[in-house]
C-alpha cells in the first residue's frame, strides 16, 4: 500500500504543554484507519496536525509525498478534507453546507458549476442526505446533521479524509451508518480515511488502528496486530477484553474491578 | 491524484443550492416598497404641517423646492444609506465574530468612530455642519481610524474573537471608555460641545446632498466586496478549523471584513453620529423573516437597516412635532428593547 499521508518526528504542543512527542506514521490509501486512545491522549491533536490545522513544534507532515507547507492552501484543501468534532451552529441549508465542500474547487462564488453540483449529489447520495438538501441544518436531527456534514467532507472528493470523532453523540444505528460510509469510501473509492473513534467496538471494525496511550503512540497496524500486541490494554492502562464473534471483534465491558496496569 | 469514484451516480436535475428563493425575493420587495413609502412620507413631515407640505408638492415655489429637494430628500436618502451601512456592518460583525449580538455600536466601533470625528473636528476647529467635501472625507478617515482602534481594543480585551459574552462586555467597556474620552475632549472646547451634543446622540439633521453622496459611494465600496467574500462567512459558520480546511485564509478574510465594517461604521457615524442598534436589529429581522445564507443576509440587512433608519428619522421628526428627537434616541429605545427580547429568548432556549 502506498502512503497518502505521513509524519516524521512530529512533536505537538499546546502552549508549553507537550501533547505528543516524536510521532512517525505512514497512513495508507484505500484503508480506513481509526485513531483510538483514552481521553486526553492527543487523538484530536494528532488529527489536527495531520490536517495542517496546527503547527507542530517539531517534525513534518507530508501529503502525497510533499510536505504540507509546500502545497498551496487551495491545492491542499482539494486533497485533504477535514471533519471537525464540533461544527458550530450554522444557518445554512444542507445543500449550502455540502456546497462549501466545493470551496477549494469553485472559490468565492457559489458552487454552481455542473461538476460541483454532480459532486454534491454524489456525496449526498452516498450519505443518504439528499432528501434534506433544501432544509436548514438547524432543523435536522443529530444523525441527519452528521450525515450532511459528512457529505460536505465527501463533496471535496479528496483522496485523504480526516475525521475527528464523526460518530460522537449518535445512536448505534447512526454510528453504524457512518462507519459503513467511511469503509465504503476507503474500499470502494480508494480513499485514505483516518478518523478518531471513541467507541472501541466501532473502532475495531476499521482496517487499521493507530493506538495512542498517555505517553504517545503505542502502535500502528492492523486490528489483528493491535489485539495480538495488547496495545489497547497498554493504552488504557487496564485490561481491555476483546472477544471475536463471527469475524467481528467486540469489546466486552466487565463490571468487576479491573486490574490496573502501571507504567 | 484524485480518487476514482463511480460516475454513474452523477445526477443532473437542476442545481441543488438555488432552491426556492421566492420568499426571499418577496421579503426584499417589501423592504424596497417600504423604503419608497418612507421616502414619500419623509417629504411631507417637517416643521410645517402635512397639508402645507402636500401643497408644496402640488404647487412648488422657490422656497418650498429648497425645503423638499435640498433638505428633506437628501436627509431621508442619507438616512437610508447610513442605516444600510449600519445594517451591513451588523451583518458582517455577526458573521466574522460568530456572535449574534455583535454590531458596530455594541462592539465599541461606533464610539471609536465618534472619537475620531471629535478629534478631527477639534484639530480643524470646525463644526460638523460647516464641513465641505474635503472636510467630510477627512472626518470619515479619522472616524475609520477610530473604528479600527476600537475593534482592536475590543478583540484584545475579550482575548480573541470567539468569546461571545466576553466580547459583548469588552465592546461595551470600550464604548463607554471612548465615549468618556470624547466627552473629556469636548469639555476643552465649550463652543463645539453644543454642536457635538446632538451628533453624539445621533442625528440625521446634518445630512445634505454631499453627505448623502458620500454615504452612497462608501456603501457601494463596502457592499460589493462584502457580497463577494460572503461565502467565507458561510464557511466560518461551520467553525474555524473547518473554514481553514476548506482552503480559506482566515486572517485575510477577517482583515478584509473588519476593514469593511470599520469603513461602513465610520462613514455612517461621520454623517449621522452615534446611532445604535440598527446594526443589531436589521440582520436579526432578516433572519427571522426569511432563511438566508450570508450573501443573502448581506443584501437583506442593508435594505432592512436603511428602511429602519428612515423610519426612525421620520419618527424623530414627528413625535414632538414641530421639534425633533435625536434619531439615536429613537433607535436606542427600539433597539434596546429588541436586545432585551433577544437576550430573554436566548436565556429561555438555554
Amino acid at each position: 500500500m502506498s502512503e497518502a499521508l505521513a509524519c516524521r518526528d512530529l512533536s505537538l504542543k499546546y502552549g508549553s504543554r507537550s501533547v505528543l512527542e516524536q510521532v512517525s506514521l505512514d497512513v495508507a490509501v484505500g484503508a480506513w484507519t481509526a485513531v483510538v486512545g483514552p481521553n486526553g491522549s492527543g487523538k484530536s491533536t494528532l488529527l489536527r496536525a495531520l490536517a495542517g490545522l496546527m503547527t507542530p513544534s517539531r517534525g513534518t507532515v507530508s501529503l502525497q509525498g510533499r510536505p504540507l507547507a509546500a502545497w498551496s492552501r487551495r491545492e491542499r484543501a482539494r486533497r485533504l478534507a477535514w471533519l471537525a468534532q464540533d461544527s458550530g451552529t450554522t444557518n445554512l441549508t444542507a445543500a449550502e453546507v455540502v456546497g462549501l465542500g466545493r470551496f477549494a474547487h469553485s472559490g468565492w462564488l457559489a458552487a454552481n458549476k455542473s461538476e460541483d453540483d454532480a459532486a454534491m449529489r454524489r456525496a449526498m447520495l452516498a450519505t443518504g442526505s439528499l432528501p434534506w438538501a433544501g432544509r436548514r441544518v438547524t432543523t435536522l436531527s443529530g444523525g441527519e446533521r452528521q450525515r450532511v456534514l459528512l457529505a460536505r467532507v465527501l463533496a471535496v472528493e479528496a483522496p485523504v479524509l480526516l475525521l475527528d470523532e464523526p460518530t460522537t453523540h449518535l445512536d448505534p444505528p447512526h454510528q453504524e451508518e457512518i462507519a459503513r460510509i467511511l469503509r465504503d469510501q476507503a474500499h470502494g473509492c480508494g480513499v485514505c480515511v483516518v478518523s478518531a473513534i471513541h467507541d472501541l467496538s466501532l473502532a475495531l471494525t476499521a482496517d487499521r488502528l493507530i493506538v495512542l496511550g498517555p505517553d504517545g503512540v503505542i502502535g500502528h497496524g492492523t486490528v489483528r496486530e493491535a489485539l495480538a500486541g495488547g496495545w489497547l490494554s497498554t493504552a488504557f492502562s487496564t485490561d481491555i477484553d476483546i472477544i471475536e464473534h463471527e469475524g467481528a471483534y467486540l469489546w466486552r465491558p466487565a463490571l468487576e474491578p479491573r486490574r490496573r496496569h502501571h507504567a | 491524484m484524485n480518487a476514482v469514484r463511480p460516475a454513474s451516480i452523477a445526477l443532473h436535475t437542476g442545481p441543488l443550492i438555488d432552491g426556492d428563493r421566492s420568499r426571499l425575493y418577496f421579503w426584499l420587495a417589501i423592504c424596497v416598497a417600504t423604503t419608497a413609502l418612507l421616502t414619500g412620507a419623509s417629504l411631507l413631515v417637517g416643521t410645517s404641517s402635512i397639508e402645507t407640505s402636500l401643497g408644496w408638492l402640488t404647487s412648488p415655489d422657490a422656497q418650498s423646492s429648497v425645503i423638499l429637494w435640498q433638505i428633506r430628500l437628501p436627509r431621508t436618502i442619507g438616512a437610508w444609506f447610513a442605516g444600510a451601512l449600519l445594517g451591513l456592518g451588523g451583518a458582517i460583525a455577526q458573521g466574522v465574530f460568530r456572535n449574534p449580538l455583535a454590531e458596530p455600536y455594541l462592539l465599541g466601533t461606533a464610539s471609536g468612530a465618534a472619537l475620531g470625528v471629535t478629534l478631527s473636528l477639534l484639530a480643524a476647529d470646525a463644526s460638523i455642519a460647516e464641513l465641505a467635501w474635503a472636510g467630510k472625507l477627512g472626518v470619515t478617515g479619522a472616524a475609520c481610524v477610530g473604528a479600527v482602534a476600537a475593534i482592536a481594543l475590543t478583540i484584545l480585551l475579550s482575548r480573541g474573537v470567539l468569546q461571545t459574552a466576553n466580547q459583548l462586555l469588552a465592546g461595551i467597556v470600550v464604548a463607554f471608555l471612548l465615549s468618556a474620552v470624547t466627552s473629556l475632549l469636548l469639555l476643552t472646547k465649550p463652543e463645539l460641545w453644543r454642536a457635538m451634543q446632538s451628533f453624539l446622540l445621533g442625528s440625521t439633521g446634518f445630512l445634505n446632498w454631499s453627505s448623502a453622496s458620500l454615504l452612497g459611494i462608501v456603501f457601494c465600496i463596502c457592499a460589493l466586496p462584502a457580497a463577494l467574500f460572503a461565502r467565507g462567512l458561510d464557511a466560518l459558520s461551520l467553525g474555524e478549523d473547518t473554514a481553514a480546511s476548506l482552503g480559506l485564509s482566515l486572517p485575510k478574510l477577517r482583515l478584509c471584513m473588519l476593514g469593511i465594517l470599520s469603513l461602513a461604521t465610520a462613514a455612517a457615524v461621520g454623517e449621522v453620529g452615534v446611532v445604535g442598534f440598527v446594526g443589531l436589529v436589521a440582520p436579526h429581522l432578516v433572519r427571522e423573516s426569511v432563511a438566508v445564507n450570508n450573501r443573502q443576509l448581506l443584501l437583506g440587512a442593508p435594505l432592512c437597516g436603511g428602511a429602519l433608519l428612515q423610519a426612525a428619522d421620520l419618527v424623530s421628526r414627528w413625535v414632538i412635532h414641530p421639534a425633533e428627537l435625536p434619531v439615536g434616541a429613537v433607535t436606542a429605545a427600539v433597539g434596546g428593547t429588541y436586545l432585551v427580547v433577544l437576550l430573554w429568548r436566548r436565556s429561555r432556549r438555554e
